[in-house]
């Protein structure tokens, strides 16, 4: 227990670390471009907790960040490289928002129905790049990369289409999500929903999760075809498996953002959360507790760069390279540390011989 | 109603810009050649083809040489590749995470340059593109001398290109070494090829393919730089040398269909005919798929494909 303890602990200060440095980076490269670094952080920092109001905001967007990340851990801990988030994400939200505009359900059937509806839009929409891995051996990277554009389309098709809404203003956008099935906001004045509530809450059946039987064998998966198969598991029911438990939760993250936040659908309504739920997954170290402090802290970058490219000259893009910089670093390091542990093998294993 | 959309001029025009819109894709595909016979996926080429726009673009608009533009993109897109290099042959990190984290830095510092060289204008700024180059003769031949001949001068290169890269793989030692480190890095090893070396090479290479295409696209194709410029074509390109099993004439024919279907999708909507252009949008990602698909049963992958390697892995 102890020794988990400062493993942890290590881990956290290993993260910290990065972070400083990558901010580091950030403030040589914003100072080339002739602005203070002090300043841009500063209003960046400002920027995310500088009111309430922001601090809301701040939470807001963390709920489809952590929800997306908690999806993208569950492809990676199986060395399934999941990239599709975004297309998962709105394939969800496109069946969600269906379940309201068309179902004329009462919304106490109506809401828990357009869940379930995200999930399968999700879950189907990564459980595709799955099958097509283990029956034609299509490697998923490609497929669900493929995928997010046919998405990012199919929504925009349905926008300008079939789904726009008739009365509106002619505007790329469906009708409003019916007061009824909206998540209820905390208080009027900010954006906060109980959809922070869903993020939590799969947060914890997260780490119940990964004690199951199924995330046990989604953890064997990531160790090779063949630790998996010497213990049974049909390999290949598993990477479909795999595949639709992480999309599902990405269509989940689809639902929190139409339901709690835009009440539509519209074009870009993803905004590239994928790539930053990635960044977020490797970052808490595919972790459900970890994902959800490294979530509030890309939210912080987040809602803090919009506000500091409002307030001064710095261009929004330092935000995307502090992110890419901390990424890069992170696996720089999980490299290195990869390399000792495989010479403490080798040298255990002479040890033996 | 068909028969008066459907003309020769209409054919002859559709083929035109298939050919110059498979050109961004051709080039990033020929690159990626050697980096995946080497073993590697890299698909940071996305955002090295970003990187190579900005540059190209910056450097044309200054010193107003368009060859100084794509020897800037070049430039770029070889120091970049460097990047991942470091990440995927020194550091062995997963190519696929190295690929996305790169993506992420690229399209910060690319837009982040920009607006720090440009500011923000009411008007983006422009420059002169290369001009079409019409090859005496041939071009003055009806339909087929414009559809092949009326290009400029990087569309031909990129052609060219596929004739070299094809010779440096198939018939040089530098291409069988790089077939080599991909296919059996350990036998490569011992036979005193430098694997390591030879991974640099084929990802460098592949930077500066990449690069040139992306200065290509903010000086050759349009004349002006966007974030969203590159719009997926590096992933295309990607996935291009899968189905096409990692051979330039294959490749070429992958690109030249994402060019026809990019293509037909311009031009009905240049006619004003009502298709839902999000639909043909949506078609060379489709065909990706489904190529993969057929392919991937198929494709020889290089034995060592995204593993990176250590002599003490024995």
């Amino acid at each position: 227990m102890r020794n988990k303890l400062i493993k942890n602990l290590n881990q956290v200060l290993l993260v910290l670390g990065i972070i400083v440095l990558a901010l580091l980076v950030g403030a040589i490269i914003i100072s080339f471009s002739g602005n203070s670094p002090l300043e841009a952080y500063f209003s960046m920092f400002n920027g995310a907790f500088g009111s309430k109001q922001r601090f809301m905001e701040v939470l807001v967007r963390m709920i489809p960040l952590v929800i997306m990340a908690l999806g993208t851990s569950v492809a990676f801990k199986a060395q399934l490289w999941n990239i599709g988030g975004d297309g998962q994400f709105i394939m969800g939200s496109i069946l969600a928002m269906a379940v309201s505009l068309y179902s004329g359900l009462p919304a106490i059937i109506g809401v828990p129905v357009s869940i379930i509806a995200a999930m399968i839009g999700g879950g189907l929409w990564s459980g595709l790049a799955g099958w097509l891995k283990v029956k034609f051996n299509a490697n998923e990277v490609i497929t669900t990369l493929m995928l997010n554009y046919i998405a990012i389309y199919f929504l925009s098709f349905l926008v300008y289409g079939p789904m726009m809404d008739a009365q509106g203003s002619k505007m790329p956008q469906t009708a409003l999500v019916p007061e009824a099935y909206r998540l209820p906001l905390f208080e009027s004045g900010n954006r906060l929903h109980m959809g922070i509530f869903m993020a939590l809450i799969l947060v914890v059946i997260m780490i119940f999760f990964w004690k199951s039987t199924v995330g046990f064998k989604i953890d064997l998966l990531g160790q090779g075809e063949k630790v998996t198969t010497y213990s049974g598991v049909s390999v290949k029911k598993m990477i479909v498996l795999t595949m639709v438990i992480s999309g599902l939760l990405s269509g989940i993250a689809g639902w929190t953002e139409v339901y709690g936040v835009q009440y539509r659908l519209l074009e870009g309504i993803t905004s590239g959360y994928g790539s930053i739920a990635i960044v977020i997954a490797l970052m808490g170290g595919l972790n459900p507790i970890g994902i959800l402090i490294s979530g509030f802290f890309f939210s912080a970058l987040l809602v803090g760069g919009a506000t500091m490219q409002r307030m001064t000259d710095i261009p929004y893009s330092i935000v995307d390279i502090v992110q890419g910089l901390i990424i890069t670093f992170i696996i720089a390091r999980t490299a290195i540390n990869f390399k000792e542990i495989k010479n403490k093998i080798a040298r255990r294993m002479g040890h033996v011989k | 109603m068909l028969s008066n959309i459907f003309t020769v001029g209409f054919f002859v025009s559709l083929l035109a810009s298939t050919i110059r819109l498979a050109t961004p894709i051709l080039l990033p595909a020929l690159g990626q050649i050697y980096t995946q016979r080497a073993g590697i996926l890299n698909l940071s080429v996305e955002g090295t083809m970003t990187i190579g726009a900005v540059a190209g673009f910056a450097a044309t608009f200054y010193s107003g040489s368009l060859w100084l533009g794509m020897l800037a993109g070049m430039v770029f897109g070889l120091f970049y590749g460097l990047l991942m290099a470091i990440l995927s042959v020194t550091l062995r990190a997963n190519q696929v995470i190295a690929g996305v984290a790169l993506n992420i830095l690229a399209a910060g510092l690319a837009v982040f340059f920009y607006r720090v060289i440009f500011g923000i204008q009411s008007l983006p700024p422009q420059v002169e593109p290369f001009k079409m180059l019409r090859i005496p003769i041939l071009s003055n031949i009806p339909v087929i001398g414009v559809i092949f001949f009326q290009h400029n001068i990087i569309v031909y290169l990129a052609f060219v290109m596929v004739v070299v890269t094809w010779f440096i793989l198939e018939k040089t030692t530098f291409g069988l070494k790089i077939r080599a480190v991909g296919e059996n890095p350990k036998a490569a090893d011992s036979k005193g090829i430098g694997v390591s070396k030879y991974r640099y090479s084929a990802i460098v290479i592949g930077g500066i393919y990449a690069g040139a295409a992306g200065a290509f696209m903010s000086i050759g194709y349009l004349n002006i730089f966007t974030e969203s410029i590159i719009g997926g074509r590096g992933f295309i390109a990607v996935a291009v040398v899968i189905f096409a099993r990692f051979l330039p004439i294959r490749a070429m024919w992958g690109a030249l269909l994402f060019g026809l279907a990019t293509a037909l999708q311009l031009r009905l909507q240049a006619l004003g005919i009502d298709v839902a252009n999000q639909l043909m949008l949506m078609l060379p990602y489709a065909i990706t798929i489904i190529a993969l698909v057929l392919a991937s049963k198929k494709a020889d992958f290089p034995s060592a494909y995204t593993i990176p390697y250590s002599r003490k892995d024995r």
